[in-house]
């Protein structure tokens, strides 16, 4: 036990005058009384005058001396030093993938996390970096220990993978130049080969408790018939013994089978059935029997066929090639006696646009559009990095005859020859059009592998959703969205969270619980003008994660600082003071006597 | 003031009642030790040569052949003396003022009832007794009153010099009403004396302070008349074996005041302390 303050025992001096005036003969006050009669019986006998006696060691005495001897103690500051793991600037990264919901590890990470977040103090200042899909900063340079109690306290286990590279990227980033900064990775190591290059001045809090596990490892759809949709599922073990899995499967929430599985350990087993289901309706499986290991992987989920049924008509030229596209996309209907939601406009007058089109080399160009010359034999040279609508489509071979110079303000390009647009997206009067400047009857575009992928994603954008070329994808890819003019969006999380983004938002990016994102479009009167369905589906590979040790090179000494933390003894000392106190008082005065019955009574 | 007009009118309506036979100088209400000229027949006795003719009993003279003669009852005043002890051990808290309302209600009392009614104080060793003149109406009230406004409590007691002076030969032969703490040597002499000479009540007031004292630490505590000092280490068993002694020396005035032929009274100086020693006074059969 060290002081902090070795003065304050100083006080302990005042032991000789406390036991000075013990050993003084007490100066009596006096007080005049109308007769002594009646007190005389009372009298102590004063035999010395000499003004000392012989120090009696009382009750009083003892403890007046221990309280003395206490307070001494509490002034001086007696304090001992526990050991923390927080320095100067600690950057706390924590895992939040899928393989943290295993087995309690989130929940003994958050506890740990919570335990080092409230030593936080001036000295000791915490940044904290969540490593889910998309690694950020809940907090940097925080000494406000409520605060980040309160951050810590909040974390969850997601269905992603984690991104713990980046996250260490942005922990690095938090270094602080005037005091040594340290990183301290609480995570089960997640995924082999996540982190490739030993991280330094870091340490690895590893959670890596275990427990049987069942997992729904794969689960799709595919349509059959009008009406009829076939389900597959597949099951794997994570356990050490033979396990019979259920799966029960609903649509729309009702049930529609069980499929019951036999697996051995370290065995997947799939199973394939039809269901009785259109567009549009969501698909469910659950395993039964009650949470597992990792709950997060015991619930599948998806929006069947995709989009909901379009009605999509055709004006203009037409060709055999588009005629068999929109027959091949899901969902596409032809109009019959019914207004259509999607024009696609063949050559013609493109002046008048009242819904969603795609304008097809028109002779008469939308507005904004102006049509300039011709331009022979194009060849791509451009497609827009990261557009979802041209993800994995290759567009190198596609050769095309000729194609209309335009100039097309406030479009967005998204395939070119230099820097003739052959491709474009815009809005006019409110409605989404897609401009192809070339005719694909004029190019070997329609024999391509690419052109009913690249017509059903173009269908699904125009119909007022462009989460459609990502509408399944991982937990923790965001979901981009694409309000018509003038609407707001608001979504709906799988625990039934409503989120509304802001009008600037353009992605939603907290998709790390798997399950079915509702995308709605409102107007300003809340009225519905669009919408989908986003599944994000958990990680398989984080179901099959063991816990592993991440590389890291442990920082010095100097580097931590003094990597104590100094507790003081003063809040038990007072205390203690406190109850001596008390004991001196009943002592002294506070003795109860039992109540007397009176004789008259 | 020391009584106001609702208490004189309160008092208007009571009697003094005395509980023994007199020797008064004056006649009176109440009955005398000697025979005298009521109506109410008391005796016979022998005819002496001398004897009034009119007393004569005829009819026994015809009936047995003796000549014997009626005695009757007389009847004297009652001289009611009120001694007020004016020690300085009376000057702690209301002790004081309660006793000079007390000796004004008794005093009252008696001019009301048409008694002889004198204050006297108690002498001590330095200071003589005061005396204040006989009264018997109660026009005289507002004399005694003034008289026993003036009164200090100061100096020390001596309770046996007051019996002495009250037993003094030629002195009135009354009941007396000693107000007084008893708190001084001799008291106990001092009931007997005047239980012997006339009866009479003894009012001893203390404070509440004297009965339950709030003292604590270590004291000394010096006599407010003699100056003596007692150095005494107050706590809770101190303080239980001093309310002890004290129910005793109460309980001891009591006894010693009955077996002198006094009635006892204490009354605890603190409001209400009046209409106390009236009750009790009333219980005791000294008024009516």
């Amino acid at each position: 036990m060290s002081l902090l303050a070795p003065l304050g025992l100083a006080l302990a001096a005042l032991t000789i005058p406390l036991v000075a005036l013990y050993m003084l003969r007490s100066r009596r006050s006096g007080v005049e009384v109308s007769s002594i009669r009646l007190w005389e019986g009372e009298e102590e006998v004063v035999s010395s005058s000499v003004p000392w006696k012989r120090l009696e060691l009382t009750a009083a005495l003892l403890l007046q001396l221990l309280a003395l001897a206490l307070f001494a103690l509490v002034l001086a500051r007696p304090f001992f030093r526990e050991a923390t793991l927080l320095g100067p600037h600690t950057v706390l990264v924590v895992d939040t993938s899928g393989s943290m919901a295993q087995a309690g590890r989130i929940d003994a990470a958050r506890t740990e996390l919570v335990e080092l977040v409230r030593e936080a103090s001036t000295d000791k200042v915490v940044s904290i970096v969540e490593a889910g899909p998309r690694a950020r900063v809940l907090a940097a340079f925080s000494r406000d220990a409520g605060t980040l109690t309160e951050i810590a306290s909040g974390i969850e286990a997601g269905g992603g993978a984690s991104d713990l590279e980046g996250a260490i990227r942005l922990a690095r980033g938090l270094a602080t130049p005037d005091r040594p900064t340290t990183m301290l990775i609480l995570s089960d190591g997640g995924v082999e080969g996540t982190v490739t290059e030993p991280v330094t001045d870091a340490r690895h809090l590893r959670f890596d408790t275990v427990d049987d596990n069942l997992a729904i490892t794969g689960f799709g759809t595919g349509t059959i018939g009008e009406g009829v949709a076939r389900v597959f599922v597949e099951v794997a073990s994570f356990s050490g013994s033979p396990v019979t899995a259920s799966v029960a499967v609903t649509v729309d929430g009702l049930d529609v089978g069980t499929v019951v599985l036999e697996l051995a350990p370290g065995e997947s087993g799939r199973r394939l059935f039809p269901i009785d289901a259109g567009p549009g309706q969501v698909v469910e499986a659950a395993l039964l029997g009650g949470p597992d290991g990792n709950p997060l992987d015991d619930t599948a989920s998806l929006v069947l066929g995709g989009a909901a049924r379009l009605v999509v008509a055709t004006t203009g030229e037409g060709s055999p090639f588009l005629d068999a596209l929109l027959a091949a996309t899901p969902g596409v209907v032809r109009p019959v006696g019914t207004p259509p939601d999607i024009v696609v406009m063949d050559g013609g007058d493109a002046s008048t646009i009242d819904r969603p089109t795609w304008v097809i080399r028109p002779e008469t160009a939308p507005d904004g559009v102006d049509i300039m010359g011709r331009l022979d034999n194009p060849v791509i040279t451009f497609t827009l990095p990261g557009e979802p609508l041209l993800e994995g489509l290759d567009l190198s071979t596609v050769a095309i005859a000729e194609a209309d110079i335009v100039s097309a303000e406030g479009w967005i390009p998204i395939v070119a020859a230099g820097d003739v647009p052959l491709v474009l997206l815009g809005d006019v009067d409110g409605h989404r059009v897609v401009y192809f400047t070339f005719d694909p009857v004029r190019s070997n575009l329609p024999v391509q592998v690419t052109f009913p992928v690249l017509g059903a994603r173009l269908i699904d954008w125009l119909a007022g959703s462009r989460i459609g070329a990502e509408a399944i994808a991982d937990a923790g890819v965001p979901i981009v969205v694409a309000p018509p003019a003038g609407a707001s969006t608001v979504i709906t999380t799988p625990a039934g969270e409503m989120v509304e983004l802001d009008d600037q938002v353009l992605e939603y990016a907290r998709t790390e619980q798997p399950g079915i994102y509702e995308v709605l479009y409102l107007d300003p009167d809340g009225e519905r003008v669009g919408g989908a369905l986003a599944t994000r589906r958990f990680v398989v590979a984080e179901s099959a994660a063991t816990p592993r040790d991440i590389a890291v090179t442990e920082p010095e000494r100097v580097a931590l600082g003094d990597a104590t933390l100094i507790r003081e003894w003063a809040p038990l000392m007072l205390g203690l003071l406190l109850v001596l106190v008390l004991v001196e008082w009943w002592v002294a005065f506070g003795r109860p006597r039992p109540w007397r019955r009176s004789a008259t009574a | 003031m020391l009584l106001d007009a609702e208490l004189r009118s309160r008092l208007d309506r009571l009697a003094l009642r005395g509980k023994r036979r007199l020797r008064g100088v004056w006649g009176g209400s109440h009955r005398s030790v000697r025979l005298g000229e009521s109506l109410d027949f008391a005796d016979y006795r022998q005819y002496n040569q001398g004897d009034d003719f009119r007393r004569i009993d005829y009819n026994l003279w015809a009936r047995l052949g003796v000549v014997l003669i009626r005695l009757y009852e007389a009847e004297d005043e009652m001289p009611l003396q009120v001694v007020v002890d004016n020690s300085a051990s009376m000057g702690f808290g209301d002790k004081f003022p309660t006793a000079q309302r007390l000796a004004a209600m008794v005093a009252y009392l008696g001019l009301a009832s048409g008694e002889r009614v004198r204050l006297v104080t108690v002498p001590a060793p330095d200071r003589p007794s005061l005396q204040g003149p006989w009264a018997r109406h109660v026009s005289a009230w507002p004399r005694l009153e003034r008289w026993l406004e003036r009164l200090e409590p100061v100096g020390g007691t001596d309770l046996p010099g007051a019996a002495r002076l009250l037993a003094a030969p030629g002195a009135h032969r009354g009941p007396v009403v000693l107000i007084s703490d008893l708190l001084a040597p001799g008291w106990d002499n001092a009931i007997d004396v005047i239980g012997a000479v006339g009866g009479g009540v003894v009012v001893q007031v203390l404070g509440p302070d004297e009965l339950e004292p709030p003292l604590s630490g270590d004291l000394t505590l010096r006599d407010a008349e003699t100056g003596e000092e007692v150095r005494v280490s107050m706590g809770q068993a101190v303080l239980e074996r001093y309310r002890t002694r004290a129910a005793g020396f109460v309980a001891d005035a009591a006894r010693r005041a009955h077996r002198s032929g006094m009635d006892h009274v204490l009354v605890t100086a603190r409001p209400g302390a009046i209409d106390q020693a009236l009750r009790s006074m009333v219980g005791e059969g000294w008024v009516r």
